[in-house]
């Protein structure tokens, strides 16, 4: 199953790299301009270049991306074909400050800093599934719809979508890590330049 | 969100959590993994020093081979596995692999080509820059496990593990599986020293981390399915930067020492010890062995000395010796030289015990052949009488 959803987030990264580079022709919004760029992509995707489809290329040097950037991505392309915005800007900044809280957690731990690896509880029911299980709950309470993520991620764990057998695979990834700190430093400096 | 769709997402993500959660609670019940320990047999009184040195490959003319591993098949057929090419790192580097028929005490059969970057890239279905260490062992009947190192980028801090299985003792292969065990990339975790068996069937096989960190770990592999599959997880036996390669020597159900490469300006062999079957390691200490950044290996004798093959100098890779100790670790006797020539390299010893109670032990020669040395304890007793002398 793995094998098959390792296409899903190239595709989604080529239609909208195909979305962002057409649109400055006009407007691409509609079932027919996203049914086309949509079959260009899928194609692009699995076009063999080198022996390899190049979402396999892609997949070769990150082969886990968070579901949580999957779902970004997932959303930024519909908002683009159909104008329909699922992520209001309450639910991304929690999306980036759970990322950030997350990867600021995970990385500096799991990269040698210190005897104790966070990682390590990915695998298998653990403290992780206990907290992430009891922010998902208490945003469900808040009615953020950011908790549709989390509960994409833990889905898709159980349904072993991607390569990685541990949850911390499934809600962040260095590249969703990246977008959340600019994310959340453009939002800072722009309050701070509206304040001055 | 209305009320409604709140009450079934809530409902929704309990079960979603309940399904770990139900897997987690199934094992409640079971022991927790503990290390086999060795039983070896106890050597016979009148037994006679018994060693033999030999090559498992030929010559490869200019091209290099390294880190050699070692392993018993059910029937006492010998299998090692090494990697070899033009030069570490370079695209044309192999994993080789040669058995030995007891029958033929000196004679290894022709270096088979197992994994090379092409079939590598085909089985993991993504592109393979080269591929690079490599180690071997059996499991329950003939099979065998082989856990290899491949990179897509950079050098070996680009490295990745993935797993292959032979059900036929390396006749035939499954295809490679990816391991993932580092959130960043999924990459800098290598292998390079033998697993310590664990009562529940799996394994304990010490790896190590090299990229901002350099650290030792152990990957607890869980087999038993029919087709070969294993699950994984993965813990840590120390942060910092100063050990890897870690070589674990298990005494005892819950008990064991480590013995690490040290990168450091101590120059001196690490070790840590557990006291609860590799949950928790004791903070590294450096023994009053030298360490010139390179890999040591040691093994557990019948009456618990535990033997270690390193490369006794702050410098170079130069010689090869062997110390045994028989208070786990602490104060070592040096007991036998095995190699010592100027300007040469000696490196990667990894030994086991075979069933009939020799210890094989396999090193990189020169960079250009994989040497095995076979001996009794009869044998290492005997240096260590003529060292007291």
């Amino acid at each position: 199953m793995s094998l098959g959803f390792s296409f899903v987030f190239p595709f989604l990264l080529i239609m909208a790299l195909l979305q962002g580079g057409t649109g400055l022709l006009g407007t691409l919004r509609g079932w027919r301009p996203t049914l086309i760029l949509g079959l260009i992509s899928a194609f692009i995707a699995v076009t063999p270049v080198g022996g390899l489809p190049l979402a396999r290329w892609m997949i070769s040097f990150n082969a886990n991306f968070s579901i949580s950037l999957t779902a970004i991505l997932f959303c930024k392309v519909l908002e683009i074909s159909f104008g329909v915005k699922l992520l209001d800007k309450n639910t991304l900044l929690t999306c980036w400050v759970f990322s950030l809280t997350a990867g600021v957690i995970l990385y500096p731990m799991a990269l040698g800093l210190g005897g104790f690896d966070p990682y390590q509880a990915g695998w298998g029911f653990s403290w992780l599934f206990v907290v992430v299980g009891g922010v998902t709950i208490l945003l469900l309470i808040m009615k953020n719809r950011f908790v549709v993520v989390l509960i994409a991620a833990i889905l898709a764990y159980n349904l072993r979508l991607l390569e990685s057998t541990n949850l911390w695979d499934y809600l962040v990834d260095p590249f969703m890590i990246l977008v959340s700190c600019i994310a959340l430093s453009s939002r800072f400096l722009r309050k701070l330049s509206k304040r001055a | 969100m209305n009320r409604r769709l709140v009450i079934i997402l809530i409902l929704a993500t309990l079960i979603l959590y309940a399904w770990p959660m139900s897997s987690w609670l199934s094992t409640l019940g079971r022991q927790p993994a503990t290390f086999a320990t060795y039983a070896p047999s106890t050597p016979e009184v009148d037994s006679k020093p018994f060693m033999v040195e030999e090559f498992i490959n030929p010559d490869p003319g200019t091209g290099m081979v390294h880190v050699g591993s070692i392993c018993e098949l059910s029937d006492g057929r010998l299998t090692a596995a090494w990697y070899g090419g033009t030069r570490e790192g370079a695209k044309d580097v192999a994993i080789f692999l040669a058995t030995k028929d007891p029958g033929h005490p000196t004679r290894w059969s022709k270096p088979k080509r197992v994994v090379d970057r092409i079939s590598a890239s085909r089985e993991l279905y993504r592109y393979i820059k080269k591929v690079g260490n490599s180690i071997i062992f059996t499991g329950s009947g003939d099979r065998l496990y082989l856990i290899y190192v491949t990179i897509s980028a950079g050098g070996w801090s680009g490295s990745s593990l993935n797993v292959k299985v032979s059900s036929d003792a390396g006749i035939t292969w499954n295809n490679s599986r990816r391991l993932t065990l580092s959130p960043f990339f999924n990459i800098s975790e290598l292998v390079r020293s033998k697993p310590v068996p664990l009562n529940s069937g799996g394994f304990a096989l010490p790896i190590y981390h090299e990229c901002l960190g350099y650290f030792p770990e152990i990957l607890w592999i869980q087999s038993g399915r029919e087709d070969g599959a294993i699950a994984f997880r993965k813990s840590r036996m120390a942060g910092g930067q100063s050990f890897i390669q870690p070589s674990v020597v298990a005494y005892g159900p819950a008990l064991a020492t480590g013995f690490y490469r040290c990168r450091s300006d101590k120059k001196a062999v690490g070790v840590a010890v557990t006291k609860n079957a590799g949950v928790s390691w004791s903070e590294p200490q450096t023994l009053n062995l030298p360490n010139p950044d390179s890999a040591v290996d040691a093994i557990l004798l019948s009456d618990h000395r535990i033997l270690l093959a390193f490369n006794d100098s702050v410098q170079n890779r130069e010689n090869l010796r062997l110390a045994v100790s028989d208070d786990r670790g602490s104060d070592w006797v040096r007991i036998a030289t095995l190699e010592s020539t100027q300007g040469e390299k000696y490196s990667y010893p990894y030994m086991i015990r075979s069933q009939d109670g020799l210890i094989h032990l396999v090193y990189t020669w020169h960079r250009k052949r994989i040497k095995h040395v076979v001996f009794n304890e009869a044998w290492i007793n005997a240096q260590m009488k003529r060292t007291a002398k």
